[in-house]
């Protein structure tokens, strides 16, 4: 048995390996799941300040639709001399796509890394009433789950 | 009222009374014990009282005294991060004794099961081109330069909202079939999706002696698909996706 960071690929080289973000998926699984109760509110009562906020951020849809455009134009380079199909393809044999899903798909990673990263905005803790949805395809808008936890130096 | 910060109970998640402990461990952990009532427990420790709660060595610790239980085989229903109560009478009075009954029930729900987590991405170049093939005005315009660096802010807003309209009619035909191809997996709980690439962020509910059958059948589905999705799996891991919300 693992825990949540750990990630095992069930004896198969094409699931995906732990990844470096692995903090991000035990940080999305604990502060969005599991048992909520009114003891939420005691956090506050006992006079425990909590780090853990709702950072649910709404990703402009802007951010997305422009990450996207410039990812038809990163295809347009690959045609005018930079990789053909075949060593795309390749590429995802052995990498599990991990290598070639920069950009667009990068971006998005590296924002719940800064997130985790922290910064100093401080907010009151809050309930939310936990979702249950499937899948939630929004037209138009992206909405980005996570939350910000803060990490500091002492 | 205020109570000794020195009596403050950190709550990871709810046990049937009597389980076995791992050793304490640090931080959060350090003082990790039971405290019962009738046939349920809660695990606890301390909260630190010199500092906020939420750093990461929090939240990693908070994971690993519950995935530590789950892999020893004791049911364990996992709080959110972040709970705490006053002190030991208040875990009792405030958590266990008024929610026992459902607390036992969930705790049932869950004995002998784990978890996997299954989340899929399109493999962004691959699902790419399908949508260039696909849509031939999308194509238009990123042969027309829409995509460019020095294409107006309009003109690549446009192309590129076109072009996560086509990534989300995608989606409910690939996650489908993913799941028929997963079969009769057990519980699900769906996750909402947070970005347009992703095609599948779905938590399983897998009776223990089923978990390695489970793990090779996600292995060949994403051998199936590697060319154009990529699959993680994340488990076994406790039934936070699950627990009731109490």
């Amino acid at each position: 048995m693992t825990s949540a960071l750990q990630q095992r690929g069930g004896g198969s080289g094409y699931v995906g390996r732990p990844a470096p973000s692995g903090l991000a998926d035990v940080v999305e699984m604990i502060l969005d799941k599991g048992l909520v109760i009114d003891a939420y509110v005691r956090v506050s009562l006992v006079g425990i300040e909590l780090l853990t906020i709702d950072a649910r951020i709404v990703i402009a849809s802007v951010d997305t639709y422009l990450r996207f455009a410039e990812a038809t134009n990163r295809l347009d380079l690959y045609e005018k001399g930079g990789k053909d199909l075949p060593e795309l393809m390749e590429g995802l044999a052995e990498g599990g796509a991990r290598g070639k899903t920069k950009g667009a798909l990068g971006g998005a990673k590296e924002k719940v890394s800064e997130l985790i990263g922290g910064s100093d905005d401080d907010e009151q803790p809050r309930r939310r009433p936990r979702e249950r949805s499937r899948q939630g395809s929004s037209s138009g808008s992206t909405r980005r789950r996570s939350r910000r936890s803060e990490e500091e130096d002492e | 009222m205020t109570t000794a910060v020195d009596s403050w109970c950190y709550v990871f998640g709810v046990v049937p009374a009597g389980a076995r402990l791992n050793p304490p461990g640090t931080g959060l952990s350090n003082r990790l014990r039971l405290v019962e009532c009738g046939d349920i427990a809660a695990v606890v420790g301390s909260p630190p009282t010199d500092r906020s709660l939420g750093r990461a060595s929090d939240l990693l610790e908070h994971d690993r005294v519950l995935a530590d239980l789950a892999a020893g085989g004791t049911p364990v229903l996992p709080m959110r991060f972040g709970a705490v109560l006053a002190d030991e009478h208040a875990v009792v009075d405030e958590l266990l004794a008024v929610h026992e009954q459902e607390f036992r029930a969930a705790l049932d729900a869950v004995r002998d099961h784990v978890q996997y987590t299954v989340k899929v991405r399109y493999v962004e170049d691959v699902v790419l081109r399908e949508v260039l093939a696909d849509n031939p005005e999308i194509e238009r315009l990123r042969r027309a330069g829409y995509g460019d660096d020095e294409a107006t802010f309009e003109r690549r807003l446009g192309l590129g909202e076109l072009i996560v309209r086509a990534l989300e009619a995608r989606r409910p035909a690939d996650a489908e079939r993913l799941l028929d191809e997963l079969g009769d997996a057990g519980e699900v709980s769906f996750r909402q999706l947070a970005a347009p690439e992703e095609v599948l962020d779905a938590a399983f509910l897998i009776p223990r002696r089923d978990a390695k059958g489970f793990e090779r059948r996600v292995g060949s589905i994403a051998r199936r698909h590697q060319a154009r999705l990529q699959v993680r799996l994340v488990g076994p891991s406790p039934a936070y996706d699950f627990v009731g919300s109490g």
